[in-house]
């Protein structure tokens, strides 16, 4: 008995989690998108599509549907963070490291819940130790 | 004794516009031939010469009869492709791909010659009679430093041993931090040293290096991929690809309008020494200046004294990947001196629909004087009336040439690779 009302209490617990944590992701993807817009979107487009031959697309990618670095390590540090043959684009991406943990964590969370990518959430603590890489 | 010349004068001047009548564009209000993907003016026919070619870059007509393309990538691992139509059916029966492990942009024959260039070299093949180059390449320039950025090596040759190859600079704007919004620009641009100009070679002489044997012809050009020399006014011409994201990086200057329509794509005459003005000023087209650029100190209002001011002015961002004057002879009077400039088309208009993606012509007389505004020539190959998005473009014009028939051919890397042979039928 004593056990089941304190499952029933973690199972309440986490249900609000839960909750509380889809309202903080929904929030931060209505922000990610004005980040994306105002930062990403000139070169990779509103719809992620980008330039062929000049900026990639970001539609079903592997780096948005992979684990969590693949979108943050390129927004901290741009092309650099390609591999030599991975791409084939003409223009060079800049770092944008001088953005916060949590703007970086709400452009790569839009990226990777958007434009047909699974990739899921990310947050400012999976941004922080990728910075020092 | 007045009122005769008078007449005389009136005479002059009607059978002045009789010999030189006004080019036609495009009719605004006529259908795109969706066959064909494109619209041209009345009296002009076109077919599909080549598709599926892959990515062709710059096209260049033989004499032989072959038309010769560069591919921006390999295609069958081969960077270069020769095409000919033999029944004269206005399609290729014949292609052959050559320039195994090759890749690049430029493309230009001379004595005898056939020039092609990667982002890091010029090379010649001696002109075969027929189809691919038989012999092995010969390499004309190198030492031209590898960047990412506006690495195309595009060239145009004098006709007299001159060698024209655009370094474009691999950079926006000089920005002390690479596009970064609020950047200030470095001064002097350091990188207008070994990029952002004209070098000219030897068009005859082995292994000169960029920067021993190449002499830098001009400067403050960010990247003209679009160049070519004009052979009736005896003088280069290009046309630059200008700078981007003015307003994304200078929100307190620049409205999203002013953005998507500044800086103009600018059409220059090129004489030896000349500056372009890159990376401290650009041109307004809106309001007839060269202005400051915000990197070094700019406003939007403020003029600059730096840099040529244009001949002619596009809307921005069109990316200009190739100009043509016509050498045969054999078209129509409007369309003999002046400078076909095909554009790739924008991405970097946004939120308003992208624009570009046609082939436009600069009228001008044999002095090399620009007559008159520039008309659309052909337009419809995006295949969709308003481009939000580029990838949604079908096809983007890239390259220019004209055959000893006075055809024009009009090349797209885009979806799978096409040609386009325009002819003039007057029907």
């Amino acid at each position: 008995m004593l056990m089941n009302r304190y499952s029933a209490l973690v199972a309440v617990l986490l249900a609000a989690g839960a909750v509380t944590g889809t309202a903080q992701a929904q929030e931060g993807v209505s922000e990610g998108k004005r980040l994306y817009d105002a930062s990403c979107g000139s070169c990779h487009q509103a719809d992620g599509g980008g330039v062929p031959m000049l900026q990639p697309e970001l539609i079903g990618r592997p780096r948005a549907n992979g684990p969590p670095g693949g979108v943050i390590d390129m927004i901290l540090f741009g092309s650099d963070a390609m591999a030599e043959n991975e791409g084939d684009y003409g223009n060079e991406m800049p770092a944008f490291s001088h953005m916060t943990d949590l703007e970086i964590a709400k452009i790569a969370t839009y990226v990777r819940t958007h434009f047909e990518n699974n990739g899921g959430p990310v947050t400012s603590d999976d941004v922080k130790p990728r910075r020092a890489r | 004794m007045i009122r005769n010349i008078f007449a005389s004068v009136l005479l002059c001047a009607s059978s002045m516009v009789a010999a030189n009548p006004s080019p036609m564009g495009v009719d605004e209000a006529a259908p795109v031939d969706e066959a064909l993907g494109l619209r041209l003016p009345a009296g002009f026919k076109a077919t599909v010469f080549a598709d599926d070619i892959g990515r062709v870059r710059h096209i260049v007509a033989a004499e032989n009869g072959w038309l010769y393309g560069a591919l921006m990538r390999p295609n069958k691992n081969m960077g270069a492709v020769a095409m000919k139509d033999a029944d004269g059916d206005g399609v290729a029966e014949e292609t052959i791909f050559f320039g195994r492990g090759l890749k690049g942009t430029g493309i230009g024959i001379y004595d005898g010659y056939l020039y092609y260039s990667t982002d890091v070299s010029v090379i010649r093949w001696k002109l075969p009679e027929s189809g691919e180059p038989k012999t092995e390449p010969e390499l004309i320039a190198y030492g031209f430093a590898e960047k990412r950025q506006h690495a195309a090596k595009s060239f145009a040759l004098d006709g007299k041993g001159g060698l024209y190859v655009n370094v474009g600079a691999p950079s926006n704007a000089c920005m002390t931090k690479m596009r970064t919004k609020g950047s200030p620009g470095m001064e002097p641009c350091p990188i207008l040293e070994e990029f952002g100009g004209i070098w000219k070679f030897d068009a005859d002489k082995q292994n000169q290096q960029q920067m021993k044997e190449g002499v830098r012809y001009a400067t403050g050009i960010r990247n003209a991929v679009a160049l070519d020399w004009n052979p009736h006014a005896d003088s280069l011409y290009v046309v630059p690809h200008g700078r981007d994201q003015l307003g994304e990086f200078f929100p307190e200057f620049f409205t999203p309008e002013d953005s998507a329509e500044l800086p103009a794509e600018e059409f220059h005459k090129v004489a030896e020494g000349a500056d372009m003005g890159w990376p401290y000023s650009y041109f307004d087209h809106r309001k007839g200046e060269r202005m400051v650029m915000p990197e070094y100190g700019g406003d939007g209002k403020m003029v600059s004294d730096r840099g040529q001011k244009p001949l002619a002015a596009f809307p921005g961002h069109w990316a200009p990947n190739d100009m043509l004057f016509m050498r045969s002879g054999k078209i129509p009077a409007q369309y003999q001196y002046g400078a076909f400039v095909g554009f790739h088309g924008s991405w970097n208009r946004a939120p308003f629909p992208q624009a570009g993606y046609r082939v436009a012509y600069v009228p001008m007389d044999a002095a090399g004087n620009v007559t008159g505004d520039w008309i659309t020539f052909a337009d419809g190959f995006a295949g969709v009336e308003k481009v939000m998005s580029p990838r949604d473009a079908k096809h983007r014009p890239m390259g220019l040439a004209e055959d000893a028939s006075g055809a024009l051919y009009i090349s797209s890397l885009m979806s799978g690779g096409r040609i386009w042979k325009i002819t003039y039928v007057d029907e």
